[in-house]
């Protein structure tokens, strides 16, 4: 469980980490999207390096951004099998029964690997160089222009705080109870599928009492610090857009009409 | 003869991230069988790192960890022998109870071992007696007993795999003064009973000063001293110096040496400092 990282925050001051949640809430979603826009490996390579520019930029060791990819590994080799079979155009490189390689298959399943792994790292830097509050805040804001909604708005993020805020204390809860339980001689890695499901019956059950007489404590928390919602309620800490977010922007849309250039001028993949 | 045994036991934390950190920094240490260990330490000292090691939950860095002469770490089944022969009981162990009854609770860890229904009813019922747990208590479930009452149905669970070490993580925090002296004296009646080796981390000097025959001091990583209850308290400043405290019965008497009177200054008991202090008025000192 200590091996996920993502949605992990990991503090720090570097540049990318001093911008507003806002902006990076924003830009992270439209370099999302022009990851899908990008048509040939031309545009898709302005995208990667654009990405290590962020990368080198927020400091965070190689080690980590790549133990991020680590868990959708599976996802990432399974899209590229079915896109090597699948695709029949282009020159044959090798043909076995009815499983055919083409090379236009493997361009594309290069590409899907290439823009699977750009799409999880991009998000994954989102959530590392931005702690858990600052992104529910900033969505909470982005939000706000739906007035008329504007209690579910605060609702709902302050529900994702929560549950953010909450997911490190259930990792740490959950091993925990495993070493208790461990220690109790229970075997969780051996056997079939079916008995490690049951094995993790001492742990859960624990897990979910826990769980609820947390959730008990901290309404009554919040109750007893007058909490009441989004009504008249204001922030302590306010959001400034700075001239880093103005660069950023603008680094972004450079990006962007370069991937739009690239992609008018080269018609195929490669 | 030893029963645990570490050598040059190194542990890191988060390895290769930006939050390493030296948990446990090359701690040698050797158990006799049959000690009542107290491990005292400020928080964040790595107690609880270094208890975890001992059944085999944290595999060193570096360094080894013998149980009955035996490196637990040497093959599967060293590790597994590990589990059974050292009963770790963690701190606020009510909060993994989970079964329908105490019985089935304190149970589950004898049929992990793989014992007949008939021997894992008998360590049940052993274990519930040394506990205090009433056989009524046994039939309900765990979660409508009070804080105390399961909180001696998790150390049940422990004692019936009857380890041949038995290491509680702060058995008595959270309990009122009545709860913590009935968890201590049990804690003692069992070792005294089975002859095993019993460790407790604790952050109440005065149950070490009356329970412990070792006192075990961490500070920062690493254990600075390991001596019996008179000579590690006699040593108070060194102690201060670790944010660690001496009994208050201690502190009187360091207080009275301060002031000229000829006292000893390892007292750690009340009986032994009424003791010192009659022989003191025998002497012609005006008390």
């Amino acid at each position: 469980m200590s091996n996920i990282t993502i949605g992990q925050f990991f503090p720090g001051n570097s540049v990318i980490h001093r911008m507003d949640p806002r902006m990076k809430l924003v830009l992270t979603f439209i370099y999302i999207i022009l990851i899908f826009v990008c048509k040939n490996f031309f545009a898709l390579g302005v995208m990667v390096l654009s990405l290590i520019v962020v990368i080198l930029l927020s400091k965070i060791p190689m080690k980590i951004i790549f133990k991020s990819v680590k868990p959708i590994m599976i996802i990432i080799a399974f899209t590229a099998v079915l896109n090597i079979f699948y695709i029949d155009d282009g020159d044959i490189l090798f043909q076995w029964a009815f499983l055919k390689v083409t090379t236009t298959g493997v361009y594309t399943a290069i590409f899907m690997i290439v823009r699977i792994t750009a799409l999880v790292i991009a998000s994954s830097m989102l959530t590392y160089t931005t702690s858990p509050t600052l992104i529910t805040d900033g969505i909470e804001r982005l939000l706000s222009p739906l007035k008329f909604m504007k209690n579910s708005v605060h609702t709902i993020a302050m529900m994702m705080t929560i549950a953010l805020r909450f997911i490190p204390t259930l990792v740490d809860e959950f091993e925990k109870i495993t070493n208790a339980q461990k220690a109790r001689g229970a075997d969780l890695e051996t056997g079939t599928l079916v008995e490690r499901a049951k094995a993790l019956i001492p742990v859960l059950v624990p897990l979910f009492i826990t769980s609820f007489r947390r959730a008990y404590e901290l309404a009554f928390a919040m109750e007893c610090r007058c909490y009441h919602g989004a009504e008249g309620r204001t922030r302590m800490k306010i959001m400034k857009y700075t001239k880093l977010d103005a660069v950023a922007a603008l680094f972004i849309f450079i990006v962007g009409g370069g991937v739009i250039a690239l992609n008018i001028f080269f018609e195929h993949l490669i | 003869m030893s029963i645990l045994k570490t050598d040059n036991l190194t542990y890191k934390y988060g390895v290769g991230t930006p939050f390493e950190v030296t948990a446990l920094d090359s701690v040698n240490l050797d158990i006799e069988e049959g000690e009542l260990v107290a491990v005292i330490g400020h928080t964040g000292s790595g107690k609880s790192t270094l208890i975890q090691h001992f059944n085999g939950l944290l595999k060193p860095t570096s360094g080894k960890v013998y149980v009955d002469g035996q490196d637990i770490w040497e093959s599967k089944a060293s590790l597994k022998a590990a589990r059974f022969k050292v009963g770790l009981c963690f701190q606020y162990p009510e909060y993994q109870l989970f079964e329908e009854t105490a019985f089935k609770d304190i149970a589950f860890g004898p049929k992990n071992m793989g014992l007949s229904d008939a021997e894992v009813k008998e360590r049940v019922l052993k274990a519930a007696e040394y506990t205090g747990v009433t056989s009524e208590m046994l039939e309900k479930s765990p979660f409508d007993l009070s804080g105390g009452e399961k909180r001696r149905v998790a150390i049940a669970g422990v004692m019936a795999m009857e380890p041949k070490i038995l290491i509680l993580d702060e058995p008595t925090s959270g309990l009122d003064p009545k709860g913590r002296d009935q968890i201590l004296h049990l804690i003692r009646n069992y070792k005294n009973e089975t002859g095993s080796t019993v460790m407790i981390v604790s952050h109440s000097m005065e149950d070490v000063a009356r329970y412990a025959t070792k006192v075990l001091v961490i500070n920062k990583s690493q254990v600075v001293s390991y001596d019996t209850p008179p000579m590690t308290f006699s040593k108070a400043e060194e102690l201060s110096g670790y944010g660690l405290d001496v009994p208050e019965i201690t502190k009187v008497f360091l207080e009275l040496k301060k002031r000229g009177l000829p006292v000893r200054t390892d007292v750690y008991t009340l009986e032994f400092g009424m003791n010192e202090l009659k022989k003191l008025r025998e002497e012609g000192f005006k008390l």
